[in-house]
């Protein structure tokens, strides 16, 4: 059964299928005035024609539009390539195809059966005759169209399709196709593995990849498109493949632009840091103790400032995920207190560089929340960050964890310094905001607070600033008894594996530090 | 590590010269047995050759990128003997698909800047072989 055929018949199914519901439900209702209100048999026939009608009409109009559709894409497609046709009239907008691509590049092969079909039996001037209306068809479908040969060489390439390469027909025609596109799948399942599956087995057969990315040398962009590839062994003239494919670039490039800027510029930070990181551990390993008690503690001022900006590093990455809806959370039962001391532990180091002492308070009958342990860690982090950068002469940041009125568990950082101006605080929580006094004084970008909120929104919690000037601040959020949550939750489970931004071991719980 | 355990052998796929020689250093020291490759189809002749316990697998290494590697590794027709642990070490966020791909092929993944040398050996020991 060919494409077109099984195209007719899904029309014919819906069709039977609308005009089964629509008497079922004439059918329903006549029987249900009859039986339930005291109407006469005349009234209810004249119901029943009029709701017939109504009902009818609206199935037609929806399955004509359905059926007419195709036909307008062709009407346009024939006015758009012909040349006697007065008024310049633009391609068919080949996203609109309702009919589908597989068949849409499957008439197309159609269209080359034909032809060499044709061809075999025709004489000299016939041949030509068709060649010119067979390459004057390809030329003007305004989709790229390769012709491939059984060894994957191309026969035929449309214009179209040497525009879209930016290479010349002539160049293009017995070249092997692998050469000239480079392709890569979103998954296993790739052309060429397709192809040769198919070659082995099957006398012809159509495959569609969505989301193709074509690798193009030096400085052309990188282009997508998703791709239509129809096989027939039995064509005689030997054009076995036709790949047709359905530019989609603007769309799919769109989707991870802005993170894959991001994700460049976090590489090449992160890739000096790493070696920053390794060598400031061998020093310390190697001389810590056996220097004199200044360079040993420039060895943790090292330490703490390529900690402060591996978190950094982290910030941009996260805030980038969140404006672009990728940040992805994943809340578990954890025990608050611990996951809490670990992420107290990653930054004493910076805090004691600033002689500033973190002082810890958390209370020990705490129940187990339901968090994503890295980003939750993160708040933590910025939230100290942020409390040593703005602890000026005071020396102690508390940080207290309990459970409150309403049965969540809170945690607060406070600290002793110059406190922050009534009229900035609603502003706090936005983006690249900071404070101006502080501005010249203390370094940082204000994507801090603006994270913070972020996550702790997505862990259904709350975050909030108390502060007066002089007297420094406390900054708190909530977070939810792992109880609470999966109440809310039901699916809620602790997978075996744990995933992170920063990494997980199969079967085994996350480590880091 | 304990001296009674048996000394585990590691390939390290990496393509940064530096990187490389910390963790040789930090590896050894632990009692690891390392092997530095930086060229990706190198590296696959190493891992057909020779017997590893664990290998240590960069994405971005010349010449086979590491989740072509990965695909190759994974892949019982080509590489028969393969018993290695393999985990991706690298600095680049990598897209969904990838990463779906990653964790349904690869043992384990690290954010390479996360870690130092001594942390990714801690890490690395509590692998069970």
């Amino acid at each position: 059964m060919d494409d077109f055929q099984r195209y007719l018949n899904k029309f014919k199914i819906r069709l039977l299928v609308s005009l089964l519901i629509e008497n079922l439900i004439i059918v329903g209702l006549i029987y249900l005035t009859v039986h339930y209100l005291n109407i006469g048999l005349k009234e209810t026939l004249i119901i029943a024609c009029l709701l017939s009608f109504f009902l009818s009409l609206v199935t037609t109009l929806m399955l004509s539009n359905g059926l007419t559709s195709p036909l307008k894409q062709l009407r346009q497609a024939i006015l758009h390539i012909s040349p006697s046709y007065n008024q310049p009239i633009g391609a068919p907008d080949t996203n609109k195809l309702t009919l589908g691509r597989e068949l849409v590049s499957n008439l197309i092969s159609q269209l080359y059966q034909i032809a060499s079909v044709a061809n075999k039996n025709a004489t000299e001037i016939e041949k030509t005759k068709y060649d010119l209306s067979r390459d004057f068809m390809a030329n003007n479908i305004p989709l790229p169209i390769f012709v491939l040969d059984n060894n994957e060489n191309i026969k035929f390439a449309n214009k179209i399709a040497a525009q879209y390469l930016g290479i010349e027909v002539n160049d293009l025609i017995n070249k092997n196709i692998y050469t000239i596109l480079d392709m890569s799948f979103p998954t296993n399942n790739t052309f060429d593995y397709w192809l040769k599956e198919v070659k082995g087995n099957t006398a012809n057969s159509s495959n569609q990849w969505e989301r193709v990315k074509l690798n193009i040398r030096d400085q052309h962009p990188t282009l997508y498109f998703d791709l239509s590839a129809y096989y027939n062994v039995g064509n005689p003239e030997g054009y076995c493949t036709i790949l047709t494919l359905f530019d989609h670039t603007k769309q799919y490039s769109q989707d991870d632009q802005s993170i894959s800027f991001v994700a460049l510029t976090v590489h090449e930070l992160r890739t000096p840091l790493t070696l920053l990181k390794g060598y400031v551990e061998v020093f310390n390993q190697e001389f810590k103790g056996k220097l004199n008690p200044e360079m040993d503690s420039f060895l943790d001022k090292m330490r703490a400032s390529s900690d402060q900006l591996t978190a950094f590093v982290n910030n941009i990455l996260n805030v980038a995920r969140v404006d672009n809806d990728q940040m992805e959370l994943k809340l578990q039962k954890e025990n608050w207190s611990e996951v809490l001391n670990q992420a107290i532990d990653t930054i004493d180091l910076r805090a004691k560089v600033r002689n500033i002492a973190l002082e810890r308070d958390i209370a020990t009958d705490l129940p187990e929340v339901g968090v994503d342990r890295l980003s939750i860690q993160e708040v933590v982090l910025n939230l100290i960050d942020n409390a040593i950068k703005y602890s000026n002469d005071s020396k102690v940041i508390k940080i207290k964890s309990s459970l409150n009125g309403e049965g969540l568990v809170e945690t607060t950082v406070q600290d002793f310094g110059r406190g922050i101006p009534e009229s900035i605080i609603s502003k706090l929580f936005t983006k690249f905001y900071r404070d101006h006094h502080n501005r010249a004084q203390v370094g940082g970008t204000g994507l801090g607070l603006y994270l913070s909120k972020a996550i702790i929104t997505a862990h259904q919690g709350n975050i909030w600033v108390h502060s007066k000037e002089g007297d420094g601040s406390i900054f708190g959020f909530s977070v939810l008894p792992f109880e609470k949550l999966s109440q809310e939750q039901k699916n809620l489970s602790n997978d075996d594996l744990v995933r992170s931004a920063h990494g997980w071991i199969k079967n085994h719980s996350y480590y880091r530090r | 590590m304990e001296e009674n355990k048996e000394i585990r052998k590691i390939l390290v796929i990496e393509d940064e010269h530096f990187i490389g020689e910390l963790y040789t250093r930090a590896l050894n020291k632990s009692g690891y047995e390392v092997k530095v490759i930086a060229d990706g189809v190198e590296a696959l002749k190493e891992a057909q050759t020779d017997y590893y316990d664990i290998i240590l697998l960069d994405l971005m290494i010349p010449n086979l990128t590491g989740i072509e590697l990965l695909d190759i590794l994974r892949d019982k027709t080509k590489t028969p003997h393969l018993r290695a642990k393999v985990i991706i070490t690298t600095n680049l966020e990598q897209r969904e698909d990838v990463k779906t791909k990653i964790e349904s092929q690869a043992d384990g993944y690290i954010i390479k800047a996360e870690l130092t040398p001594m942390e990714l050996v801690e890490f690395l020991n509590k692998i069970k072989l």
